[in-house]
């Protein structure tokens, strides 16, 4: 039981992660039809944003500022470094290509992932990073929280899942209730139909860009409290992400959530109970499972064929 | 008997119903019209004939047998061949290879027969080459010469459509359905291409059964004309019945009147 | 868009073409292939040379390589190249021709050079022929392609990079973690070169320096690949890939199986890459998981497109230029000299078009003087850096090298020439050109201050650099046909 408890907070707080890193490519792809590859490494860049915010502003060891408000501070400049790098990228890399055949824009983000993760490489080595906040006050953020049975569920997850569902209930209110959201639907509706009510496009692409980086900013940074960081994590954590936005159903907001929690549990589940190595594998299984059974995925529509 | 027979076919899209339990039939050697206002269900109804959708409810039946449920590929090779309202051709594939793409499903080559050209798959790729030689001069010179190696996307307007009914015919089929065929074309094509329908049907040996909006067209060609709106069918029979039909001239004209009031 | 409806512009007859807007559109394209003045003469008559004819002075002129050059290295680097040649092939029959992106291809290399090696090696104790062993591990590759085509068959472009990325995934968690059968991340060692039996090996090396006949091999294998997949691309087959490509929808009403063609196409290019795995297990001796993943994955990608994906000619020149830049990159002297050879290149191909482009390159040749002039002036130790040979001389005093820098100044430095050059993209007029000066002078500094230190990362930026430049600026590749979609 305990067992099972510790794997259901584990699988909620990876979960909560995929799910950031899948509204991102459910954003993107609603809007522009587009598989961003190089949004894993948007979240890579995201994690080291965070380290290097929380060197800076002193360390676990002996931050300058409080420790709710360090957090704070290295999410929101991981979030908004890259909402920068989300729209650098569009811009350049995909905007050209928006009339292109589809596959042009497939492989310029293939492309783009392949330079960001190289660039950090060049600039910060492939020693992995570690936040390191356990060394804060005797790891008070760990070893206090909340006791369920014989396990303890640490402040610092709880914190970690609460903002996560938070972020995503700001997102839902900025697509549902805004302006720009309105338009960022009706342009995933049709892009072209909207651009001629007078919609711009380009505009609801930034924002959708926006969103969609600064989401996983937010999810490097949860990422990389739990475990070490490095230049490569981002082809995994971007593979992750990908396949809880298919499962759920790309294209949809709360498939996306869905998709990344389902995930998240089945990960956890998996590796406590059946195997670790091969955890992959059952998931490529349910990828699969799903491809062949229901491609749309959970809450995605089914498309007719358009002749 | 009939070629083609379509019983109670039905399909919907969500709450929307496109095609509501409609009969038609096609006799071997006729040409039918099928008209109606935008949006009647025309192109869906060819798209269900060609297996791209599968009706709710209903059957169709080609040459005695039903091919609900048959992939479009196999339908294509029972002897059902279409053109495309939108022309889709293979825009970066040279005319002379358009053509050839689409005998596929009468050759039988295999891979590793085509790597080592035996003498077999070097006799179907020449008789399949003449096959698309004979199609193109269907059109004259237009497709011939020295746009034979040129690829369709060099191609005028008029002339892919022109391309696209070669192509139709290069799978030897029984039934031809064209979507459409003088679409954006100046009335000396449009002229043109109703003759070569007729041509088509005699020359060709091809039972016909085609989507258009010139009634010109129409009344040229059609050896029976059937009338969609909403998917319904409201009228049937020869071009004169259907186009003095009072449903027929209150669906096509029916909205104009109410608004010009 | 489709073009406009013509009005009026045909003439009535049927029995030829008259001036028309048909007409024009056909001679326009006929224009772009002419070129007039000697030039065109010349390309005219290399036109009319058969493909089989450049086959064989190309395989002809890479057979007398080893002659010219002695160098073991240069040798294997021609033997990789060749590799990669192969596995472009390959690529170009599911991307180019098939037009599905198979993220997973080089999981495909991988099978067939562990294949290889489960067959041939002490591993198991087997030891195939190779003339059996090189069939088995073909079939196997192709029986593994067509199996996770299975799944993917229904899938369109986007779904299929998913299933076959993650493929790619499977492959390094079942090779890492399968210990017993892979020998997990130490992989298998030993493997047998090619031979008849144990007695009759072609030895990889004589003396230690890498034995020549394996080129020869790799390329007698490049020959086969080449013709027979061009056999079949001029085929029902091959038309039907392409026909796939370019409008999936249209080929299935045409009574193209479309789904089969797709496994047809996974399988053909798996096997091909399967070949080249044993052909690399054979001459390298050993199988790590790791040389099968992202890296190998995208080289290949940037092979296939700066050539022209769909063009076989292409794809091996994109092989030939990728391969021995990626090797030169390694090097940080020649590294160096790659670099300012590209850079005075550039150049110089500009300033013939543009005298605008001759003043933006003095004005970088000036500046960078200038720079140095002024950086040496206020600290020797600035411009006192070690320079990685390659254009000593001239050089050395144009690009500043500071003996030692500040920790920001290399992130500083690289995050500024990636803004200097966005900023190129977006400024027009005289502004582009001014922001050229020193865009091109910090690219400069920071290839000799922060890149040649770390080929790793540095020739792999390059790769990505190159993917994304050609995806915007020349989709087609070099000799790529130009495509046209509407959608």
């Amino acid at each position: 039981m305990d067992q099972f408890i510790q794997l259901t907070v584990d699988g909620l707080t990876l979960g909560s992660v995929y799910a950031l890193i899948a509204l991102g490519y459910t954003l993107v792809y609603g809007v522009l039809k587009l598989l961003n590859f190089a949004h894993g490494d948007v979240f890579m860049v995201g994690t080291f944003v965070g380290y290097g915010v929380l060197q800076e502003l002193g360390g676990p060891m002996n931050p300058k500022v409080p420790i709710w408000l360090l957090i704070t501070l290295v999410t929101v400049a991981a979030m908004a470094v890259t909402a920068g790098l989300g729209v650098a990228i569009e811009r350049f890399a995909y905007r050209p290509l928006r009339d292109a055949p589809r596959i042009a824009p497939l492989i310029s983000a293939l492309g783009v992932s392949f330079f960001l993760s190289n660039s950090m490489q060049l600039l910060f080595g492939a020693t992995p990073r570690n936040y390191d906040l356990f060394e804060y006050n005797a790891g008070s953020l760990y070893l206090r929280g909340i006791h369920i049975g014989g396990v303890t569920i640490p402040l610092l997850r709880i914190t970690t899942i609460v903002a996560a569902f938070v972020l995503m209930v700001i997102l839902w209110f900025l697509v549902n209730k805004t302006r720009t959201g309105k338009a960022m639907r009706a342009t995933s509706y049709d892009r072209e139909a909207a651009a001629m009510m007078g919609i711009d496009i380009d505009r609801v692409i930034v924002f959708t860009f926006v969103l969609g980086s600064a989401l996983a900013g937010a999810a490097g940074v949860m990422f990389a409290l739990r475990v070490p960081t490095n230049v490569s994590i981002g082809f995994i954590a971007g593979l992750k992400g990908f396949i809880a936005a298919v499962i759920g159903g790309i294209g949809s907001i709360p498939g996306a959530m869905i998709g990344g929690l389902l995930l998240g549990f089945a990960e956890s589940y998996i590796q406590g109970y059946v195997s670790t190595q091969w955890s992959d594998l059952y998931v490529f299984t349910i990828l699969v499972l799903f491809m062949l059974f229901r491609h749309q995925g959970l809450l995605g529509r089914p498309d007719i064929r358009k002749v | 008997m009939s070629l083609l027979e379509l019983q109670k076919v039905s399909l919907s899209f969500g709450g929307l119903k496109v095609v509501d339990r409609l009969d038609i039939h096609v006799d071997e050697g006729e040409i039918v019209s099928v008209i109606g206002p935008n949006g009647a269900g025309k192109t869906t109804l060819f798209n269900l004939i060609t297996g791209i959708y599968k009706p709710d409810g209903g059957d169709i039946v080609f040459d005695g047998t039903s091919i609900v449920g048959l992939e479009p590929h196999k339908i294509s090779q029972r002897g059902i061949s279409r053109t495309f309202q939108t022309l889709r051709l293979f825009l970066n594939m040279s005319v002379k290879e358009n053509v050839m793409a689409a005998c596929y499903g009468h050759t039988k080559a295999g891979i590793f027969r085509s790597m080592v050209r035996t003498p077999g798959m070097r006799r179907e790729e020449r008789e399949i080459e003449e096959l698309a030689r004979t199609r193109l001069a269907f059109f004259g010179q237009r497709l011939m010469g020295y746009r034979w190696d040129q690829p369709a996307y060099s191609l005028s307007y008029a002339n892919r459509r022109r391309l696209e009914i070669a192509r139709a015919t290069a799978s030897n089929p029984r039934l031809l359905l064209l979507d459409e065929p003088a679409a954006g074309m100046n009335p000396t094509e449009t002229h043109e291409i109703t003759e070569l329908i007729a041509q088509l049907r005699d020359e060709g040996g091809y039972t016909i059964l085609v989507i258009e909006h010139d009634m010109h067209v129409v009344e040229g060609i059609s050896d029976r004309v059937v009338a969609l709106d909403h998917g319904v069918k409201i009228a049937e029979g020869s071009f004169e019945t259907v186009a003095t039909d009072e449903k027929v001239v209150e669906a096509y004209l029916g909205l104009q009147t109410m608004s010009s009031k | 868009m489709t073009d406009s409806t013509p009005h009026g512009f045909h003439s009535t007859g049927a029995e030829g073409p008259a001036v028309g807007k048909d007409e024009w559109v056909a001679r326009h394209a006929e224009r772009r292939f002419m070129r007039g003045g000697p030039l065109g003469t010349v390309e005219d008559r290399l036109r009319a040379v058969p493909w089989w004819a450049w086959l064989i002075l190309f395989v002809a002129a890479f057979s007398l390589f080893p002659l010219v050059e002695t160098s073991g290295y240069v040798r294997q680097v021609a033997f990789t190249t060749v590799l990669y040649m192969l596995l472009a092939l390959g690529l170009n029959v599911v991307v180019g021709w098939g037009g599905l992106l198979d993220l997973g291809y080089v999981a495909f290399y991988g099978i067939g050079a562990y294949a290889y090696a489960l067959i041939d090696s002490p591993h198991y104790h087997h030891h195939f022929p190779t003339f059996i062993a090189v069939p088995i591990v073909v079939v196997v590759g192709a029986l593994a392609g067509f199996l996770l085509g299975l799944p993917s068959r229904r899938l369109t472009g986007d779904y299929l990079a998913i299933v076959t990325l993650f493929f790619l995934q499977l492959f390094q968690t079942v090779t890492t973690n399968w210990q017993h059968v892979t020998g997990g991340p130490f992989g298998i060692l030993n493997v047998d070169p090619f031979g008849l039996d144990h007695k009759h090996e072609l030895a990889t090396e004589h003396g230690g320096v890498f034995a020549v006949s394996y080129l020869y091999v790799a390329l007698g294998m490049f020959v086969v690949v080449f013709v027979a997949l061009r056999m079949i691309n001029n085929s029902r087959t091959g038309r039907a890939w392409r026909s796939l490509r370019e409008d999936p929808l249209a080929a299935e009403a045409m009574g193209m199986p479309v789904n089969w063609l797709k496994l047809m196409s996974f399988a053909s290019g798996a096997a091909v890459a399967a070949l080249t795995g044993s052909l690399y297990a054979a001459l390298f001796g050993n199988v790590f998981p790791l040389t099968f993943y992202f890296v190998t994955l995208i080289t290949i990608y940037t092979m296939v497109i700066l050539g022209g994906s769909g063009n076989q000619a292409g794809v091996v020149l994109g092989a030939l230029i990728v391969s021995p830049l990626l090797e030169m990159l390694r090097d940080p002297g020649k590294s160096r000299a790659a670099f300012f050879v590209a850079l005075v290149g550039g150049l110089v191909v500009f300033s013939r078009r543009s005298p605008r482009m001759a003043a933006v390159a003095l004005s970088t040749l000036v500046f960078g003087f200038v720079v140095h002039i002024v950086c040496s002036s206020i600290h020797g130790s600035w411009v006192a850096g070690e320079h990685h040979g390659g254009f000593a001389g001239l050089v050395d005093h144009w690009v500043v090298a500071p003996e030692s820098m500040a920790r920001w100044i290399a992130p500083a430095s690289y995050v500024g020439v990636i803004g200097a050059a966005l900023a190129v993209v977006v400024l027009s007029g005289w502004k582009r050109l001014a922001a050229l000066v020193p865009t091109l002078y910090l690219a400069a500094f920071v290839w000799e201050n922060v890149m040649l230190s770390k080929p790793e990362p540095a020739r792999y930026i390059v790769l990505g650099l190159i993917l994304i430049v050609l995806m915007i600026l020349r989709p087609n590749g070099l000799l790529g046909e130009r495509r046209v979609e509407i959608v």
